[in-house]
């Protein structure tokens, strides 16, 4: 077996996959990604002990899976309470460990990658699809701290990965835990003056915090044409009390950014790849945009009954269950608790709205942890 | 078929003119109920309150306890009836709501509505207040202490749609205490306090005169501001965030209960582990779980089986899966929606995953779908489940093993349900109420608290009372400036044992 990184390594191989692959429904009608995916499980059903011991348990046999659907999904909640990974503890360079939130079971959880590189592969070439579909180079401002001040979190790594390698010069607006809401209006203020186009990179909670002060100060600003923002949930289990129209509505009101220039990103820490809306890729290509978020093409997502476990049909909603080539030191297929629908490669998440209502005086697992117990 | 919209608020005659209402929907698409709700503004609930202040003042504060408690009882007596038009209507819509399953409504109404009867309400009221007379004047409590308790001049009481019931006796526990009553209903459960009210003001409307109970969407902050920084008397139920965003509103002065998020445990010792008790056992636990579906604070969430019986924990968890499952038929559970069964399957597939790397450690389910979940795994923890009647089995050494593993959470704790064969039954529930746990009961009752126990620790009427302490004259023309000796006076009325000098407290 090659070395890792090797010429014929499976890291090697899904790196390139990953960089290639077209952008295409099943990558074009290739079946590389799925052979990819078999190739992957198996090599991490011998190297993550955890996860080598629930296939077994299973009664799955890692050489007779002959089809990516039969590779058992982790449950999220598995990074909480088991080593989930293929990569020495003691990190060599290029070693990170990210922090999972919002899922079941206590402590946070722990996403280690030996390396970056099929992250950044995946992130880098989804958001230059999405965020930059015209090759801007843009100046940033991110909502939210720089990857040094919050070395666990996997979002801010990406963004500051995506800014690093894509944008100009970049303002980070929270130090410390705090944001500095007076550098943001001088920010947007000057763009409005010299008429630079901006990328806005944060979460929807930070985003709607802002506009909430804006309001208050009944201020708002017109950012240049060609300005763009991407939010995203970030921590999940916080309380959502908008919906996205008003999210919207923000947007265009107090930055003056047209909905088809806001990108929704979807993701979370135990999946290497990301998904996202397609406004600005659709107005480059010229065409309407199509509603959900893509797939990328070395991602497939299932989408399974919530009572049977069994797979729905394109357009029906159910457990998302997604297989990503990305995550090769953790394991690649992830059982998540979200609600969602698949049209070909377009998903939609379902919001948890009925969860939004305090549930009394029972105690969910998610508020129990919220209350800081041990 | 669409039938006319149900009231999901219920405001006196003079008040409820002219209100604007809207009909939401409320359950699944295909059989949704219409549920008439008020537009509510904050100016409307600063008039509410005051026509009920009015209200109470004219028809309530100054009205013998035993007027009030004649309508109560009667209204008691309704919905104990399952003929009743109230208790139907309530049965017929909570379960096409999608909340509750019909026969869970039932039993739900039964447990709440029974120890109300047949003189429940003087026995509440006695338990908290010595006598139900000090609610009218002051009465002598044992000891010779005259007081008389005052009920605040209105509640605020905010409640939770969990368990269907769970406003029954705050309501009344209001007029109990002579107070007008301000409600707000649970968006999940809007229909039962706003129809108790209703059948309250038929039986007796000026009773009903002191009462409102409307709906507006939570976090609608106005609405909440304008109730709270008035209220001189809040109980609310809630979730964390609604809990703490409703302390931070209060009247400094108010008189305040809260109830946060809570589960509650099973404790089994070796004794009452014998293979002919078994299925019984079983069956009383899974009651307990399967009732409301686990949504309440009453719902027990783990089961602590001790080791060393004729009955393992692993025997012990299998026939309490066959139990939830014969559950699953004679108390159905309501459909969960697909984010509840979500959590369910990957609370199993995290057993699973727990169970591939310790042999001891079982995961059982019902064959299909979701209704039942038992998990079966060595060692005590306390890590409350999805609800959906998932409960974990721990096959624990002992209590001191419990103790190690609840210990720290225990202020998560509402009840604990004991079982175990003669004295160390009472020995353990001691051990056990040491720890704070609020409530000791036994398995298959842990869904039918008293109204003389507490909740969350806390008794139901008397944190919201003021008392008058009445002390009695020294006599006619007695100096009020009279110096106080220091020694030792006899007693008034001549006790036949020579009083000893006693020492003041000082």
């Amino acid at each position: 077996m090659p070395l890792p990184w090797q010429k014929g390594s499976v890291d090697s191989e899904v790196l390139k996959w990953i960089q290639r692959v077209p952008w295409a429904p099943d990558g074009g009608g290739s079946r590389k990604t799925e052979e990819l995916m078999l190739r992957s499980f198996r090599h991490q059903a011998a190297s993550i002990p955890a996860y080598g011991a629930y296939v077994r348990h299973l009664g799955v046999d890692p050489a007779r899976v002959k089809d990516w659907r039969e590779i058992p999904p982790a449950p999220a909640s598995a990074f909480k309470s088991h080593d989930l990974s293929a990569a020495p503890t003691e990190g060599a360079s290029g070693a990170v460990t990210f922090e999972t939130s919002g899922t079941t079971i206590s402590q946070p959880g722990r996403v280690r990658l030996s390396s970056t590189k099929l992250y950044e592969a995946s992130l880098l070439r989804n958001f230059q699809r999405h965020l930059l579909p015209d090759g801007a180079k843009l100046r940033a401002v991110v909502l939210g701290p720089s990857a040094a001040d919050a070395p666990t979190s996997s979002l801010w790594f990406m963004v500051d990965r995506v800014v690093r390698e894509y944008a100009g010069e970049t303002l980070y607006l929270v130090h410390h835990g705090d944001p500095r809401w007076k550098a943001a209006d001088d920010a947007f203020r000057m763009a409005a003056d010299t008429g630079e186009p901006l990328l806005l990179l944060g979460t929807t909670l930070l985003f709607m915090a802002y506009f909430e002060r804006l309001r208050i100060k009944d201020a708002s600003f017109r950012l240049p044409a060609g300005s763009r923002a991407m939010d995203t949930g970030g921590a999940k289990g916080q309380i959502a009390e908008f919906t996205r129209a008003e999210v919207e509505r923000g947007f265009e009101q107090r930055l003056g950014i047209p909905t088809g220039s806001l990108i929704n990103e979807y993701g979370m820490a135990e999946m290497g790849s990301q998904f996202y809306d397609d406004g600005l890729i659709a107005a480059h290509e010229r065409r309407a945009p199509m509603p959900g978020k893509e797939i990328p093409p070395w991602v497939r997502t299932r989408v399974l009954d919530p009572e049977t476990m069994n797979e729905r049909r394109d357009g029906e909603a159910g457990i998302l269950v997604h297989y990503d080539l990305a995550n090769l030191n953790v394991p690649l297929a992830i059982q998540t608790e979200d609600i969602g629908r698949r049209e070909g490669d377009r998903l939609f998440l379902e919001g948890r709205l009925l969860g939004a209502e305090a549930r009394g005086c029972s105690l969910p697992f998610e508020e129990f942890l919220k209350a800081g117990a041990p | 078929m669409s039938p006319a919209p149900v009231d999901g608020f219920y405001l006196p005659p003079a008040l409820e003119a002219g209100v604007e209402t809207a009909v939401q929907r409320f359950g699944p698409p295909h059989d949704a109920v219409e549920i008439r709700l008020p537009i509510v503004a904050p100016q409307d609930v600063t008039r509410w309150i005051a026509a009920l202040r009015q209200a109470r003042a004219e028809h309530l504060a100054q009205r013998p306890i035993a007027s009030i408690l004649r309508p109560l009882e009667r209204v008691v007596a309704r919905f104990l009836d399952p003929k009743d038009r109230a208790r139907r209507l309530l049965v017929q819509t909570v379960a096409v709501c999608g909340r509750f399953s019909a026969p869970m409504v039932e039993r739900a109404l039964d447990d709440a509505f029974e120890p109300l009867a047949r003189g429940g309400f003087r026995k509440w009221i006695a338990s908290e207040l010595g006598a139900v007379s000090a609610l009218d004047e002051p009465a002598a409590t044992r000891e010779g202490v005259l007081r008389r308790a005052t009920g605040p001049e209105w509640m605020l009481q905010i409640y939770a749609g969990n368990v269907p019931t769970v406003p029954v006796w705050p309501l009344f526990s209001a007029l109990l205490l002579k107070s007008a009553l301000f409600a707000k209903t649970s968006a999940q459960e809007p229909l039962l306090a706003p129809l108790l009210a209703r059948a309250i003001a038929e039986e007796d409307a000026e009773l009903g005169a002191c009462v409102a109970v409307v709906w507006w969407k939570g976090g609608t902050a106005e609405l909440e501001r304008a109730a709270l920084a008035a209220a001189p008397a809040v109980l609310a139920f809630g979730g964390d965030h609604a809990i703490a965003s409703i302390a931070r509103q209060l009247r400094p002065d108010a008189k305040v209960v809260l109830h946060g998020p809570k589960v509650s445990l099973a404790y089994i010792g070796r004794g009452a582990l014998g293979r002919a008790a078994l299925p019984g056992l079983a069956r009383q636990v899974a009651q307990d779980v399967a009732l409301y579906d686990q949504q309440g604070c009453l719902s027990p969430h783990a089961v602590y089986v001790e080791r060393g019986a004729p009955v393992t924990p692993v025997d012990f968890a299998a026939a309490l899966g066959e139990a939830l499952e014969a559950a699953s038929t004679s108390l159905p559970r309501r459909e969960p929606t697909a984010s509840e069964a979500a959590s369910v399957q990957l609370y199993r597939a995290q057993a699973r995953f727990e169970a591939s790397g310790d042999p001891k450690n079982r995961v059982l389910a019902s064959g299909s779908g979701t209704s039942w979940t038992v998990i079966c795994e060595s060692g005590a923890r306390f890590e409350p489940g999805p609800a959906q009647r998932a409960v974990r089995v721990h096959s624990i050494a002992g209590a001191e093993e419990f103790e190690r593993a609840v210990g720290p959470s225990i202020r998560f704790v509402e009840a604990l349900a004991v079982e175990e064969r003669g004295p160390r039954r009472a020995a353990l529930a001691a051990r056990f109420a040491g720890l704070g746990i609020p409530r000791i009961a036994s398995a298959g009752a842990l869904q039918r608290p008293s109204p003389l126990g507490t909740h969350g620790g806390v008794r139901r009427l008397s944190p919201f009372v003021t008392w008058s302490t009445v002390e009695r004259s020294k006599g006619a023309g007695a100096s009020p400036r009279a110096p106080v000796k220091k020694a030792s006076r006899p007693s008034r009325k001549g006790s036949k044992t020579r009083a000893r000098p006693r020492r003041r407290s000082r």
